[in-house]
Protein backbone atom coordinates (compact mmCIF):
# COMPACT_ATOMS: atom_id res chain seq x y z
CA UNK A 1 0.00 0.00 0.00
CA UNK A 2 2.72 2.38 -0.54
CA UNK A 3 1.09 4.63 -2.92
CA UNK A 4 -0.69 5.98 -0.53
CA UNK A 5 0.82 5.50 2.52
CA UNK A 6 4.35 7.67 1.53
CA UNK A 7 2.68 10.00 -0.91
CA UNK A 8 4.91 11.22 -3.95
CA UNK A 9 4.86 15.06 -4.38
CA UNK A 10 1.46 15.86 -6.69
CA UNK A 11 4.05 16.28 -9.77
CA UNK A 12 3.87 19.72 -11.45
CA UNK A 13 1.66 18.42 -14.93
CA UNK A 14 -1.55 21.09 -14.84
CA UNK A 15 -4.34 18.76 -14.93
CA UNK A 16 -7.25 20.06 -16.78
CA UNK A 17 -11.12 19.04 -17.69
CA UNK A 18 -13.26 19.66 -20.14
CA UNK A 19 -16.79 19.39 -18.60
CA UNK A 20 -19.98 19.62 -19.01
CA UNK A 21 -22.59 17.04 -17.79
CA UNK A 22 -24.92 18.01 -20.96
CA UNK A 23 -23.71 15.37 -24.03
CA UNK A 24 -22.85 16.47 -27.15
CA UNK A 25 -21.39 19.30 -26.46
CA UNK A 26 -18.21 18.46 -28.57
CA UNK A 27 -15.81 17.30 -25.41
CA UNK A 28 -14.17 15.06 -26.46
CA UNK A 29 -13.67 16.53 -30.00
CA UNK A 30 -11.87 19.67 -27.86
CA UNK A 31 -10.29 17.71 -25.61
CA UNK A 32 -8.45 15.75 -28.21
CA UNK A 33 -7.93 18.76 -30.44
CA UNK A 34 -6.02 20.49 -27.98
CA UNK A 35 -4.20 17.90 -27.03
CA UNK A 36 -3.14 17.93 -30.66
CA UNK A 37 -2.52 21.75 -30.58
CA UNK A 38 -0.29 22.12 -26.97
CA UNK A 39 1.77 18.80 -28.37
CA UNK A 40 1.87 20.81 -31.49
CA UNK A 41 3.78 23.71 -29.73
CA UNK A 42 6.31 21.53 -27.54
CA UNK A 43 4.43 20.79 -24.62
CA UNK A 44 4.30 16.93 -23.13
CA UNK A 45 0.83 15.39 -23.43
CA UNK A 46 -0.82 12.95 -21.95
CA UNK A 47 -4.68 12.45 -22.08
CA UNK A 48 -6.62 9.91 -19.73
CA UNK A 49 -9.78 8.43 -21.33
CA UNK A 50 -11.59 8.02 -17.98
CA UNK A 51 -14.80 7.66 -19.46
CA UNK A 52 -16.64 4.47 -19.65
CA UNK A 53 -17.39 4.87 -23.37
CA UNK A 54 -13.63 5.02 -24.44
CA UNK A 55 -14.19 7.54 -27.53
CA UNK A 56 -11.49 9.11 -27.22
CA UNK A 57 -9.21 5.61 -26.91
CA UNK A 58 -11.55 4.60 -30.26
CA UNK A 59 -10.31 8.14 -31.78
CA UNK A 60 -7.04 7.59 -31.41
CA UNK A 61 -6.45 4.08 -31.83
CA UNK A 62 -7.73 1.33 -34.65
CA UNK A 63 -10.15 -1.06 -33.75
CA UNK A 64 -8.31 -4.06 -33.74
CA UNK A 65 -6.04 -2.95 -31.45
CA UNK A 66 -8.55 -1.79 -28.72
CA UNK A 67 -10.36 -4.95 -29.11
CA UNK A 68 -7.32 -6.33 -28.16
CA UNK A 69 -6.91 -4.13 -25.40
CA UNK A 70 -10.01 -4.42 -23.96
CA UNK A 71 -10.16 -8.17 -24.41
CA UNK A 72 -7.12 -8.52 -21.85
CA UNK A 73 -7.37 -5.50 -19.40
CA UNK A 74 -8.55 -8.13 -16.82
CA UNK A 75 -5.33 -10.27 -17.24
CA UNK A 76 -2.35 -9.06 -15.18
CA UNK A 77 -0.67 -7.66 -18.26
CA UNK A 78 -4.14 -5.32 -18.90
CA UNK A 79 -2.94 -2.09 -20.11
CA UNK A 80 -6.09 -0.18 -19.84
CA UNK A 81 -7.01 2.25 -16.74
CA UNK A 82 -9.33 -0.59 -15.60
CA UNK A 83 -6.19 -2.93 -15.21
CA UNK A 84 -4.64 -0.15 -13.25
CA UNK A 85 -7.57 0.13 -11.00
CA UNK A 86 -8.67 -3.18 -10.58
CA UNK A 87 -6.52 -3.74 -7.07
CA UNK A 88 -8.49 -1.17 -5.68
CA UNK A 89 -11.75 -2.83 -5.96
CA UNK A 90 -10.25 -6.03 -5.16
CA UNK A 91 -8.54 -4.61 -1.94
CA UNK A 92 -5.31 -6.19 -3.17
CA UNK A 93 -2.79 -3.18 -3.38
CA UNK A 94 -2.85 -0.03 -4.93
CA UNK A 95 -2.86 1.38 -8.30
CA UNK A 96 -0.95 -0.90 -11.08
CA UNK A 97 1.40 1.47 -12.84
CA UNK A 98 0.43 0.94 -16.84
CA UNK A 99 2.75 2.47 -19.59
CA UNK A 100 0.80 4.83 -21.72
CA UNK A 101 -0.01 4.53 -25.57
CA UNK A 102 2.80 6.95 -27.22
CA UNK A 103 0.70 9.20 -30.02
CA UNK A 104 3.70 10.78 -32.13
CA UNK A 105 6.10 12.44 -30.35
CA UNK A 106 4.57 14.23 -27.45
CA UNK A 107 1.01 12.66 -26.52
CA UNK A 108 0.64 9.43 -24.39
CA UNK A 109 -3.23 8.41 -24.01
CA UNK A 110 -4.06 6.45 -20.81
CA UNK A 111 -6.58 3.93 -22.92
CA UNK A 112 -10.52 3.96 -21.31
CA UNK A 113 -12.22 0.87 -20.81
CA UNK A 114 -16.06 -0.61 -21.03
CA UNK A 115 -15.26 -1.94 -17.25
CA UNK A 116 -14.47 1.44 -15.51
CA UNK A 117 -18.43 1.20 -14.94
CA UNK A 118 -17.68 -0.81 -12.56
CA UNK A 119 -15.17 0.86 -11.30
CA UNK A 120 -17.19 3.87 -10.95
CA UNK A 121 -19.83 2.11 -8.90
CA UNK A 122 -17.37 1.14 -6.25
CA UNK A 123 -16.06 4.94 -6.39
CA UNK A 124 -19.85 5.48 -4.78
CA UNK A 125 -18.35 3.08 -1.47
CA UNK A 126 -15.04 4.60 -1.52
CA UNK A 127 -16.52 8.32 -1.20
CA UNK A 128 -18.91 6.97 1.45
CA UNK A 129 -15.43 5.51 3.18
CA UNK A 130 -13.83 8.65 2.72
CA UNK A 131 -16.63 10.33 5.01
CA UNK A 132 -15.90 7.66 7.66
CA UNK A 133 -12.22 8.27 7.31
CA UNK A 134 -11.44 4.77 6.21
CA UNK A 135 -7.74 4.65 4.72
CA UNK A 136 -9.25 2.38 2.08
CA UNK A 137 -11.75 4.50 1.23
CA UNK A 138 -8.95 7.40 0.02
CA UNK A 139 -7.31 4.61 -1.76
CA UNK A 140 -10.15 3.89 -4.12
CA UNK A 141 -11.23 8.12 -4.27
CA UNK A 142 -7.52 8.89 -5.02
CA UNK A 143 -6.55 5.60 -7.05
CA UNK A 144 -6.65 7.37 -10.57
CA UNK A 145 -4.91 10.48 -9.38
CA UNK A 146 -1.96 8.83 -8.50
CA UNK A 147 -1.74 6.40 -11.90
CA UNK A 148 -1.68 10.12 -13.79
CA UNK A 149 0.69 11.11 -10.82
CA UNK A 150 2.85 8.15 -11.67
CA UNK A 151 2.48 8.22 -15.35
CA UNK A 152 3.52 12.34 -15.43
CA UNK A 153 6.72 11.79 -13.30
CA UNK A 154 7.33 9.12 -15.93
CA UNK A 155 7.18 10.83 -19.00
CA UNK A 156 8.01 14.60 -17.83
CA UNK A 157 4.43 15.34 -18.67
CA UNK A 158 3.12 18.90 -18.61
CA UNK A 159 -0.55 18.67 -19.43
CA UNK A 160 -2.89 16.08 -18.70
CA UNK A 161 -6.60 16.08 -20.53
CA UNK A 162 -9.19 14.28 -18.44
CA UNK A 163 -12.18 12.82 -21.17
CA UNK A 164 -15.30 12.11 -18.78
CA UNK A 165 -18.54 11.03 -19.71
CA UNK A 166 -21.68 13.68 -19.67
CA UNK A 167 -22.76 12.75 -16.11
CA UNK A 168 -22.51 13.99 -13.03
CA UNK A 169 -21.51 10.30 -11.77
CA UNK A 170 -18.76 9.98 -8.84
CA UNK A 171 -16.20 9.41 -11.66
CA UNK A 172 -16.12 12.87 -12.80
CA UNK A 173 -16.49 14.03 -9.60
CA UNK A 174 -13.05 12.72 -8.84
CA UNK A 175 -11.81 13.65 -11.98
CA UNK A 176 -13.12 17.53 -11.32
CA UNK A 177 -11.59 17.50 -7.88
CA UNK A 178 -8.38 15.95 -9.32
CA UNK A 179 -8.25 18.68 -12.04
CA UNK A 180 -6.46 21.87 -11.95
CA UNK A 181 -8.67 23.69 -13.59
CA UNK A 182 -11.98 23.05 -15.99
CA UNK A 183 -13.05 24.45 -19.18
CA UNK A 184 -17.55 24.74 -19.85
CA UNK A 185 -17.64 23.55 -23.49
CA UNK A 186 -21.29 24.79 -24.32
CA UNK A 187 -23.57 24.35 -27.65
CA UNK A 188 -25.55 26.62 -28.97
CA UNK A 189 -28.91 24.88 -28.38
CA UNK A 190 -31.47 24.59 -25.46
CA UNK A 191 -30.50 22.02 -23.91
CA UNK A 192 -26.57 22.95 -23.51
CA UNK A 193 -27.52 26.70 -21.89
CA UNK A 194 -30.08 25.00 -19.67
CA UNK A 195 -27.38 22.69 -18.05
CA UNK A 196 -25.31 25.09 -17.36
CA UNK A 197 -28.02 26.19 -14.55
CA UNK A 198 -27.10 23.19 -12.48
CA UNK A 199 -23.18 22.97 -13.37
CA UNK A 200 -21.94 25.60 -10.98
CA UNK A 201 -23.84 24.03 -8.10
CA UNK A 202 -22.90 20.69 -8.52
CA UNK A 203 -19.09 21.74 -8.64
CA UNK A 204 -19.28 23.81 -5.49
CA UNK A 205 -21.15 20.95 -3.64
CA UNK A 206 -18.19 18.44 -4.53
CA UNK A 207 -15.40 21.30 -3.71
CA UNK A 208 -17.40 21.52 -0.33
CA UNK A 209 -18.04 18.02 0.37
CA UNK A 210 -14.61 17.16 -0.46
CA UNK A 211 -13.13 19.67 2.10
CA UNK A 212 -15.16 18.49 4.89
CA UNK A 213 -13.59 14.98 3.74
CA UNK A 214 -9.99 16.33 3.88
CA UNK A 215 -10.23 18.73 7.46
CA UNK A 216 -10.69 14.93 8.99
CA UNK A 217 -8.82 13.04 7.02
CA UNK A 218 -5.34 11.64 8.11
CA UNK A 219 -2.01 13.28 7.88
CA UNK A 220 0.53 12.51 5.39
CA UNK A 221 -1.57 10.79 2.99
CA UNK A 222 -2.09 11.47 -1.19
CA UNK A 223 -5.03 13.50 -1.10
CA UNK A 224 -7.13 15.22 -4.37
CA UNK A 225 -6.25 18.95 -4.32
CA UNK A 226 -10.11 19.51 -4.84
CA UNK A 227 -9.64 23.02 -6.13
CA UNK A 228 -10.47 23.13 -9.57
CA UNK A 229 -10.33 26.41 -10.81
CA UNK A 230 -12.49 27.92 -13.39
CA UNK A 231 -10.43 28.70 -16.94
CA UNK A 232 -13.44 29.56 -19.18
CA UNK A 233 -15.70 28.29 -21.48
CA UNK A 234 -16.01 27.85 -25.12
CA UNK A 235 -18.99 28.26 -27.39
CA UNK A 236 -19.00 25.14 -29.79
CA UNK A 237 -20.55 24.44 -33.60
CA UNK A 238 -22.18 27.72 -34.57
CA UNK A 239 -22.65 28.59 -38.24
CA UNK A 240 -20.70 31.73 -39.11
CA UNK A 241 -21.77 34.38 -41.45
CA UNK A 242 -19.85 37.36 -41.94
CA UNK A 243 -17.07 36.71 -38.86
CA UNK A 244 -19.94 36.70 -36.63
CA UNK A 245 -22.24 33.65 -35.08
CA UNK A 246 -25.17 33.75 -37.67
CA UNK A 247 -28.53 34.87 -36.52
CA UNK A 248 -29.61 31.07 -35.19
CA UNK A 249 -26.69 30.77 -33.13
CA UNK A 250 -26.55 34.56 -31.58
CA UNK A 251 -29.73 34.18 -28.75
CA UNK A 252 -27.69 31.28 -27.36
CA UNK A 253 -24.34 33.09 -27.57
CA UNK A 254 -25.32 35.63 -24.79
CA UNK A 255 -28.05 33.14 -22.56
CA UNK A 256 -24.60 30.93 -22.65
CA UNK A 257 -22.55 34.09 -21.29
CA UNK A 258 -25.57 35.14 -19.20
CA UNK A 259 -25.45 31.65 -17.63
CA UNK A 260 -22.37 30.99 -17.00
CA UNK A 261 -21.71 34.45 -15.78
CA UNK A 262 -24.50 33.19 -13.06
CA UNK A 263 -24.21 30.55 -12.63
CA UNK A 264 -20.73 29.03 -12.63
CA UNK A 265 -19.01 32.24 -12.54
CA UNK A 266 -21.26 34.08 -9.36
CA UNK A 267 -21.40 30.68 -7.54
CA UNK A 268 -17.37 30.21 -7.69
CA UNK A 269 -16.76 33.76 -6.61
CA UNK A 270 -19.23 33.28 -3.75
CA UNK A 271 -17.53 29.83 -2.30
CA UNK A 272 -13.93 30.91 -3.04
CA UNK A 273 -13.01 33.53 -4.85
CA UNK A 274 -10.02 32.22 -5.81
CA UNK A 275 -11.35 29.34 -8.14
CA UNK A 276 -12.88 32.05 -10.05
CA UNK A 277 -10.36 35.12 -10.16
CA UNK A 278 -11.50 36.14 -13.99
CA UNK A 279 -13.63 38.01 -15.64
CA UNK A 280 -16.75 37.44 -17.28
CA UNK A 281 -14.99 39.00 -20.60
CA UNK A 282 -11.74 36.94 -20.34
CA UNK A 283 -13.99 33.59 -19.78
CA UNK A 284 -14.45 33.29 -23.47
CA UNK A 285 -11.44 31.83 -24.20
CA UNK A 286 -12.02 30.65 -27.84
CA UNK A 287 -15.09 29.91 -30.23
CA UNK A 288 -15.11 26.30 -32.14
CA UNK A 289 -17.03 26.86 -35.11
CA UNK A 290 -18.74 24.25 -37.67
CA UNK A 291 -15.72 22.60 -39.24
CA UNK A 292 -17.64 20.39 -41.23
CA UNK A 293 -16.28 17.72 -42.75
CA UNK A 294 -13.18 17.86 -40.57
CA UNK A 295 -14.87 16.97 -37.31
CA UNK A 296 -16.18 13.40 -38.79
CA UNK A 297 -12.83 13.02 -40.64
CA UNK A 298 -10.46 13.47 -37.27
CA UNK A 299 -12.50 10.68 -35.69
CA UNK A 300 -11.91 8.32 -38.79
CA UNK A 301 -8.40 8.82 -39.15
CA UNK A 302 -7.22 9.64 -35.66
CA UNK A 303 -5.96 12.60 -35.99
CA UNK A 304 -6.25 16.39 -35.22
CA UNK A 305 -8.71 18.21 -37.64
CA UNK A 306 -6.25 20.94 -39.50
CA UNK A 307 -4.06 17.46 -40.86
CA UNK A 308 -7.07 15.44 -41.82
CA UNK A 309 -7.43 14.26 -46.12
CA UNK A 310 -11.01 16.12 -45.80
CA UNK A 311 -11.60 19.52 -46.23
CA UNK A 312 -10.47 22.86 -47.67
CA UNK A 313 -7.18 24.22 -47.15
CA UNK A 314 -9.05 26.89 -45.51
CA UNK A 315 -11.34 25.30 -43.60
CA UNK A 316 -8.04 23.24 -41.93
CA UNK A 317 -5.89 26.38 -41.26
CA UNK A 318 -9.11 28.06 -39.80
CA UNK A 319 -9.41 24.99 -37.43
CA UNK A 320 -6.06 24.90 -36.88
CA UNK A 321 -5.94 28.58 -35.58
CA UNK A 322 -8.60 28.05 -33.68
CA UNK A 323 -7.47 25.25 -31.41
CA UNK A 324 -3.51 26.94 -31.05
CA UNK A 325 -5.24 29.75 -30.05
CA UNK A 326 -7.16 28.11 -26.99
CA UNK A 327 -4.08 26.27 -26.62
CA UNK A 328 -1.95 29.18 -25.99
CA UNK A 329 -4.75 31.07 -23.60
CA UNK A 330 -4.82 27.75 -21.26
CA UNK A 331 -0.62 28.15 -21.10
CA UNK A 332 -1.10 31.90 -20.34
CA UNK A 333 -3.70 30.31 -17.50
CA UNK A 334 -1.35 27.61 -16.30
CA UNK A 335 1.44 30.55 -15.84
CA UNK A 336 -0.42 32.60 -14.25
CA UNK A 337 -3.14 31.23 -12.27
CA UNK A 338 -2.19 27.75 -11.83
CA UNK A 339 1.79 28.30 -10.12
CA UNK A 340 2.78 25.93 -7.66
CA UNK B 1 -18.61 21.18 51.61
CA UNK B 2 -19.61 24.93 50.85
CA UNK B 3 -20.33 25.57 47.18
CA UNK B 4 -19.10 28.11 45.11
CA UNK B 5 -21.67 30.52 43.23
CA UNK B 6 -21.33 30.65 39.60
CA UNK B 7 -21.74 35.00 38.94
CA UNK B 8 -24.40 36.16 36.17
CA UNK B 9 -21.19 36.76 33.59
CA UNK B 10 -19.96 33.27 34.26
CA UNK B 11 -23.20 31.68 33.37
CA UNK B 12 -23.55 34.10 30.45
CA UNK B 13 -20.20 32.88 29.43
CA UNK B 14 -21.09 29.10 29.74
CA UNK B 15 -24.25 29.78 28.07
CA UNK B 16 -22.75 31.51 24.79
CA UNK B 17 -20.15 28.38 24.79
CA UNK B 18 -23.33 26.05 24.61
CA UNK B 19 -24.97 28.17 22.03
CA UNK B 20 -22.13 27.82 20.05
CA UNK B 21 -21.46 24.51 20.22
CA UNK B 22 -25.21 23.80 19.24
CA UNK B 23 -24.52 25.91 15.78
CA UNK B 24 -25.06 24.23 12.43
CA UNK B 25 -21.57 23.54 11.98
CA UNK B 26 -20.24 22.27 15.38
CA UNK B 27 -22.81 20.00 15.22
CA UNK B 28 -22.03 18.34 11.88
CA UNK B 29 -18.49 18.36 13.07
CA UNK B 30 -19.38 16.00 16.32
CA UNK B 31 -21.85 14.39 14.23
CA UNK B 32 -19.02 13.82 11.28
CA UNK B 33 -16.64 12.63 14.17
CA UNK B 34 -19.26 9.86 15.70
CA UNK B 35 -19.66 8.42 12.62
CA UNK B 36 -15.91 8.18 11.51
CA UNK B 37 -15.54 6.31 15.81
CA UNK B 38 -18.24 3.99 14.86
CA UNK B 39 -16.64 3.20 11.28
CA UNK B 40 -13.08 2.62 12.96
CA UNK B 41 -14.22 0.24 15.66
CA UNK B 42 -17.44 -1.18 14.14
CA UNK B 43 -16.03 -2.92 11.36
CA UNK B 44 -13.09 -4.98 13.12
CA UNK B 45 -14.08 -8.65 13.45
CA UNK B 46 -10.78 -9.20 15.26
CA UNK B 47 -12.16 -6.66 17.91
CA UNK B 48 -15.81 -8.58 17.62
CA UNK B 49 -14.70 -11.40 19.34
CA UNK B 50 -14.03 -9.68 22.85
CA UNK B 51 -16.54 -6.61 22.44
CA UNK B 52 -20.00 -7.92 24.59
CA UNK B 53 -21.52 -4.42 23.01
CA UNK B 54 -21.00 -0.34 22.01
CA UNK B 55 -22.03 2.78 22.64
CA UNK B 56 -21.75 5.76 20.65
CA UNK B 57 -22.74 9.31 21.93
CA UNK B 58 -22.75 13.15 21.26
CA UNK B 59 -22.41 15.45 23.96
CA UNK B 60 -25.68 16.99 24.46
CA UNK B 61 -26.81 20.09 25.74
CA UNK B 62 -27.12 19.40 28.87
CA UNK B 63 -24.49 17.26 29.52
CA UNK B 64 -22.39 19.97 28.37
CA UNK B 65 -23.81 22.89 30.56
CA UNK B 66 -23.20 20.48 33.60
CA UNK B 67 -19.93 20.12 32.93
CA UNK B 68 -19.01 23.71 31.98
CA UNK B 69 -20.48 24.40 35.38
CA UNK B 70 -18.90 22.07 37.36
CA UNK B 71 -15.35 23.07 35.72
CA UNK B 72 -16.26 26.53 36.51
CA UNK B 73 -17.25 25.77 40.16
CA UNK B 74 -14.00 24.15 40.69
CA UNK B 75 -12.04 26.77 39.20
CA UNK B 76 -13.36 29.13 41.29
CA UNK B 77 -13.25 26.76 44.74
CA UNK B 78 -8.84 26.62 43.63
CA UNK B 79 -9.37 30.35 42.70
CA UNK B 80 -8.46 29.34 39.14
CA UNK B 81 -9.97 31.49 36.27
CA UNK B 82 -12.19 29.74 34.50
CA UNK B 83 -11.22 29.98 30.93
CA UNK B 84 -13.16 27.77 28.22
CA UNK B 85 -14.57 29.95 25.89
CA UNK B 86 -15.81 29.25 22.09
CA UNK B 87 -12.39 29.11 20.74
CA UNK B 88 -11.15 26.55 22.98
CA UNK B 89 -13.99 24.33 23.96
CA UNK B 90 -12.81 21.45 21.21
CA UNK B 91 -9.31 21.84 22.64
CA UNK B 92 -10.60 21.86 26.09
CA UNK B 93 -13.32 19.61 25.89
CA UNK B 94 -12.23 16.04 24.80
CA UNK B 95 -15.27 14.22 25.47
CA UNK B 96 -17.92 15.78 23.05
CA UNK B 97 -17.64 12.28 21.01
CA UNK B 98 -17.53 9.33 22.82
CA UNK B 99 -17.42 5.65 21.84
CA UNK B 100 -17.39 2.97 24.87
CA UNK B 101 -16.52 -0.67 24.35
CA UNK B 102 -18.39 -3.24 26.94
CA UNK B 103 -16.62 -6.10 27.64
CA UNK B 104 -17.03 -8.97 30.00
CA UNK B 105 -13.57 -9.67 31.93
CA UNK B 106 -10.76 -7.66 33.24
CA UNK B 107 -8.26 -9.54 31.14
CA UNK B 108 -9.39 -9.16 27.97
CA UNK B 109 -8.14 -5.74 28.12
CA UNK B 110 -5.03 -6.83 26.82
CA UNK B 111 -6.28 -8.35 23.47
CA UNK B 112 -8.54 -5.30 23.05
CA UNK B 113 -5.62 -3.11 23.74
CA UNK B 114 -3.65 -4.08 21.46
CA UNK B 115 -6.36 -4.37 18.95
CA UNK B 116 -7.58 -1.06 19.24
CA UNK B 117 -3.84 0.49 19.34
CA UNK B 118 -3.32 -0.81 15.72
CA UNK B 119 -6.71 0.08 14.13
CA UNK B 120 -5.62 3.77 15.87
CA UNK B 121 -2.11 3.19 13.92
CA UNK B 122 -3.38 1.55 10.70
CA UNK B 123 -5.97 4.14 10.06
CA UNK B 124 -3.93 6.79 10.93
CA UNK B 125 -5.47 8.65 14.23
CA UNK B 126 -3.46 11.07 16.08
CA UNK B 127 -3.56 9.54 19.99
CA UNK B 128 -3.49 12.40 22.14
CA UNK B 129 -4.12 10.53 25.30
CA UNK B 130 -4.03 6.90 26.63
CA UNK B 131 -4.14 4.18 27.00
CA UNK B 132 -4.51 5.06 30.47
CA UNK B 133 -6.55 2.69 32.82
CA UNK B 134 -8.77 5.24 35.53
CA UNK B 135 -8.47 2.76 38.86
CA UNK B 136 -9.02 2.61 42.83
CA UNK B 137 -8.70 -1.50 42.78
CA UNK B 138 -4.67 -2.41 43.88
CA UNK B 139 -4.71 -5.50 42.10
CA UNK B 140 -6.40 -4.31 38.82
CA UNK B 141 -3.78 -1.75 39.10
CA UNK B 142 -0.79 -3.99 39.32
CA UNK B 143 -2.47 -6.12 36.37
CA UNK B 144 -2.79 -2.67 33.94
CA UNK B 145 0.39 -1.78 34.52
CA UNK B 146 2.40 -5.87 33.75
CA UNK B 147 0.57 -5.30 30.45
CA UNK B 148 2.14 -1.81 30.11
CA UNK B 149 -1.30 0.37 30.42
CA UNK B 150 -0.34 3.45 33.22
CA UNK B 151 -2.54 3.75 35.46
CA UNK B 152 -4.50 6.99 37.44
CA UNK B 153 -5.73 6.57 40.83
CA UNK B 154 -9.38 7.42 41.13
CA UNK B 155 -11.35 8.56 43.30
CA UNK B 156 -14.56 8.15 41.50
CA UNK B 157 -14.26 4.19 42.45
CA UNK B 158 -14.68 2.90 39.04
CA UNK B 159 -11.75 1.07 36.82
CA UNK B 160 -12.29 1.80 32.95
CA UNK B 161 -9.48 2.61 30.23
CA UNK B 162 -9.30 5.58 28.31
CA UNK B 163 -7.74 6.58 24.87
CA UNK B 164 -8.20 10.11 23.56
CA UNK B 165 -7.54 10.78 19.74
CA UNK B 166 -8.12 13.13 16.88
CA UNK B 167 -8.00 12.61 12.66
CA UNK B 168 -5.60 14.64 12.12
CA UNK B 169 -3.05 17.36 13.85
CA UNK B 170 -4.99 20.27 12.74
CA UNK B 171 -8.75 18.38 13.41
CA UNK B 172 -10.85 20.55 15.56
CA UNK B 173 -12.19 18.35 17.43
CA UNK B 174 -11.33 14.62 19.50
CA UNK B 175 -13.06 11.62 20.39
CA UNK B 176 -13.05 9.40 23.70
CA UNK B 177 -13.18 5.72 23.48
CA UNK B 178 -13.68 4.26 26.80
CA UNK B 179 -13.05 0.64 27.34
CA UNK B 180 -14.80 -1.30 30.54
CA UNK B 181 -16.19 -4.38 32.08
CA UNK B 182 -19.92 -5.01 31.82
CA UNK B 183 -19.75 -5.00 35.45
CA UNK B 184 -18.46 -1.10 35.69
CA UNK B 185 -20.83 -0.43 33.18
CA UNK B 186 -23.58 -0.82 36.05
CA UNK B 187 -21.91 0.98 38.33
CA UNK B 188 -21.24 3.59 36.18
CA UNK B 189 -25.10 3.79 35.11
CA UNK B 190 -26.57 4.06 38.47
CA UNK B 191 -23.37 6.44 39.88
CA UNK B 192 -24.81 8.90 36.88
CA UNK B 193 -28.27 8.74 37.40
CA UNK B 194 -28.01 9.18 41.31
CA UNK B 195 -24.74 11.89 41.16
CA UNK B 196 -25.17 13.81 37.85
CA UNK B 197 -25.71 16.68 37.14
CA UNK B 198 -25.19 17.03 41.52
CA UNK B 199 -24.28 14.99 44.09
CA UNK B 200 -26.98 12.90 45.64
CA UNK B 201 -28.20 14.63 48.79
CA UNK B 202 -29.25 11.13 50.34
CA UNK B 203 -26.48 10.24 53.15
CA UNK B 204 -27.64 6.45 52.37
CA UNK B 205 -27.81 6.80 48.01
CA UNK B 206 -23.95 8.22 48.64
CA UNK B 207 -22.88 5.61 50.92
CA UNK B 208 -24.61 2.59 48.84
CA UNK B 209 -22.87 4.03 45.88
CA UNK B 210 -19.96 3.07 47.85
CA UNK B 211 -21.02 -0.35 48.71
CA UNK B 212 -21.91 -1.30 45.08
CA UNK B 213 -18.02 0.10 43.78
CA UNK B 214 -16.98 -2.96 46.02
CA UNK B 215 -19.47 -5.26 44.88
CA UNK B 216 -18.32 -4.23 41.25
CA UNK B 217 -14.74 -4.69 41.62
CA UNK B 218 -15.54 -7.87 43.26
CA UNK B 219 -18.11 -9.03 40.44
CA UNK B 220 -15.38 -8.10 37.68
CA UNK B 221 -12.92 -9.94 39.84
CA UNK B 222 -15.16 -13.06 40.58
CA UNK B 223 -16.22 -13.04 36.40
CA UNK B 224 -12.06 -13.04 35.33
CA UNK B 225 -11.62 -15.76 38.42
CA UNK B 226 -14.71 -18.10 36.51
CA UNK B 227 -12.94 -17.33 33.33
CA UNK B 228 -9.74 -18.10 34.59
CA UNK B 229 -10.70 -21.45 35.89
CA UNK B 230 -12.75 -22.15 32.56
CA UNK B 231 -9.33 -21.87 30.27
CA UNK B 232 -7.85 -23.74 33.25
CA UNK B 233 -10.11 -27.03 32.60
CA UNK B 234 -10.21 -26.47 28.82
CA UNK B 235 -6.19 -26.78 28.41
CA UNK B 236 -6.27 -29.79 31.08
CA UNK B 237 -8.92 -31.72 28.94
CA UNK B 238 -6.92 -30.60 25.93
CA UNK B 239 -3.94 -32.27 27.57
CA UNK B 240 -5.50 -35.28 28.48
Amino acid sequence: MAGIQKPAKRHSAKRIVIYNHKGGVGKTTLTINLAFALASIGKNVLLVDSDPQCNITSYLIDDITLDDLLDHSDADEGKTIWSSVKPLIEATGDVKTIEPIQQGQRLFLLPGDIRLSEFEADLNKFWTECLERRMRGFRGVCGLSILVNQVSEAHDIDYVFYDCGPNIGPLNKVILLDSDCFIVPAACDLFSVRALKTLGHTLAGWIKSWDTIVNQAPDGIYLLPGRPKFLGYIPQRFRVYREEPSSTYRPFYSKIERNVNSEILSIFKKEDSSLASRSIRDLRIGEVKDFGPLATAGQSEGRPMWEVSKGSPDQRDAARRSFLDIANTIIRFAENHMSD
Amino acid sequence: MSKAKLSKREHGQIERIVDYYLNGECQELVRRCELQVKALFSTSDDLAQYVHSTKSRIKGRERLRDKLIRNAIDCKQSGQQFDITENNLFERITDLVGYRILHLHTKQIEAINSIVLSLLQSERWVVIEGPIARTWDDEFRDYFQEIGIETLDNKRMYTSVHYIFKANEQARCACELQIRTLAEELWGEVDHKINYPHKSESLSCREQIKVLARVTSSCSRLVDSIFHSYEESRRIRRRS
